[in-house]
């Protein structure tokens, strides 16, 4: 396992890297700047764009024959999988720290960026919850669809995961009805944060199974 | 247990296409290396699927040091090292990253023999793979297949493409690898040259079939290609009539013993037979 988490975190490095650079700019910005849109994009940015990156970057795998390499290494397809499963949390949190570190210094510099506090959570339970979203559904389809067709299932299964989320969150604030209590918003934040995370583990045996029957 | 690697007849068909492997058989003795021999598309690579497990054989049965392979049979894949023709791994990768991950995959990994490899073979640790040559590379993929002490090495094409002085120093190493006795090597390959230099047998596949598997001393030194005018052919005992194949006015007759041949048909000429000749007349030639 080890040395498939190095394999992926080799694949995902350059990106991130760039990713990372363009996320400490904008956030030097967004702590100088009081604009809560500006910071609310930052954050979803953050949480969201980190483990997209590394979903995109499963496809360069398959440009050499890797892929198929891998398969004689000493590991199980299941442990593969896995590692991509992994690494998607892995760097949904590498997001978070960033998303939070950029709202932790705006509130520290400028005050509460939100109308309540507690908003915060609905935020980073939303950005994760489009994150979990799009793996679980990006991953079975790429061993479904096939490797060349990678981003734009990536591009699907975001946008799928965006519906999702507007999905459930509508269906929350009918439940709650319009201004809800901190109980409510930290219930329909856990709410959210629960589908997702069900999704993203029922997932993983979907795409096990499609990808123990994938040739190479 | 005589054999490291038994395949017996294995099946696979592929519905999109007419191509299907069927009843592959042929088996590898230790410390021995089996050339496979085919023309492109023959089903060389299908087989190493099969074998490797990356495809899915219909039928048959493959032993590796005589257990069937499955996904969940780690420690089997620990002894078996795997070089394929080509891009072996990510061109954004260092030799030196390519070992942080392969020691974290295998438990044999040796990475001071992994140095050893990239010295010897004059391999920048720091380069990106992208930056090597192809030859280069292929030498990458052989140390790396040897770095973890396989006992199975399995060559998809690993020769193909490198000049004859690179191609060498590889079938040195692979002569290495087989003076212990317990190791073996399938090194697929369609320049029979390289085979006829390391190869101890010699597997032919045309058309997801198998035509022959022999030894190489019995291909070299015993069988042979009678020069044969159609009088001639026509005299010849049909039990002796590997494959023919005409040529003009001269009929090629592959037999599988020459000094025989020899002594029992006066008329024709008998010459030695290369490898690559003994293919053509297989995959091109008639069989009675």
């Amino acid at each position: 396992m080890k040395g498939l988490l190095k394999n992926n975190f080799y694949a995902v490095r350059s990106s991130a890297k760039t990713l990372a650079v363009f996320m400490l700019l904008l956030g030097a910005f967004v702590t100088v700047v009081v604009s809560q849109q500006l910071l609310f994009f930052y954050m979803l940015l953050g949480i969201i764009g980190f483990s997209v990156n590394a979903a995109a970057s499963m496809g360069k795998d398959y440009i050499s024959k890797w892929g198929r390499y891998k398969l004689t290494l000493p590991v199980r397809r299941v442990d593969i999988v896995k590692s991509y499963f992994i690494e998607q949390l892995l760097w949904l949190l590498v997001g978070m720290i960033f998303a939070g570190a950029g709202m932790g210094l705006s509130w520290l510099f400028h005050g509460c960026p939100f109308d309540r506090g507690i908003d915060a959570l609905m935020l980073f339970s939303a950005g994760s919850s489009i994150s979990l979203f799009a793996g679980a559904i990006f991953f079975p389809l790429f061993y479904i669809g096939g490797e060349e067709r990678n981003g734009a299932f990536l591009a699907i299964s975001l946008l799928c995961a965006v519906g999702i989320v507007m999905g459930i969150t509508t269906l929350i604030n009918g439940m709650f009805g319009p201004g809800m209590t901190t109980v409510q918003t930290v219930l329909a934040a856990m709410l959210l944060l629960a589908c997702s995370l069900m999704a993203f583990v029922l997932s993983y045996p979907v795409t096990t199974a499609i990808f123990e029957r994938k040739e190479y | 247990m005589e054999n490291i690697l038994e395949v017996r007849q294995v099946c696979k068909a592929f519905p999109k296409t007419d191509f299907a492997l069927e009843n592959v058989s042929f088996s590898i003795p230790y410390g021995s290396i089996m050339g496979f021999v085919g023309e492109n598309g023959a089903g060389k690579t299908t087989t190493i699927g099969c074998i490797l497990n990356t495809v899915f054989k219909d039928s048959g049965t493959i032993r590796l040091f005589g257990k069937e392979l499955s996904d969940a049979d780690t420690e089997l894949r620990e002894d078996i090292g795997v070089v394929y023709d080509g891009d072996n791994f990510p061109a954004y990768w260092t030799a030196e990253q390519l070992a942080h991950v392969m020691g974290g995959l295998y438990k044999k990994w040796d990475d001071a023999l992994f140095q050893k490899y990239l010295q010897e073979l004059h391999l920048p640790p720091r380069q990106k793979i992208k930056h090597y040559s192809r030859g280069m590379s292929m030498k990458l993929a052989v140390a790396v297949a040897l770095s973890h002490h396989p006992r199975l090495l399995i060559l998809d094409e690993a020769t193909s493409g490198l000049d004859p002085i690179m191609r060498d120093d590889m079938l040195d190493v692979f002569l290495d690898h087989v003076q212990e006795e317990d190791h073996a090597i399938l090194l697929s390959s369609h320049i029979t040259t390289d085979l006829e230099k390391v190869a101890d047998y010699i597997t032919f596949i045309h058309n997801g079939r198998i035509i022959m598997t022999a030894s190489k001393n019995d291909l070299v030194y015993h069988f042979a290609v009678m020069r044969c005018k159609e009088s001639q052919f026509l005299a010849l005992d049909p039990a002796d009539i590997l494959a023919y194949r005409k040529r003009d006015l001269q009929i090629d007759v592959l037999v599988a013993d020459g000094k025989a041949a020899q002594r029992r048909y006066r008329g024709p000429i008998v010459d030695h037979v290369s490898v690559d000749e003994i293919m053509l007349l297989l995959v091109k030639g008639e069989r009675i």
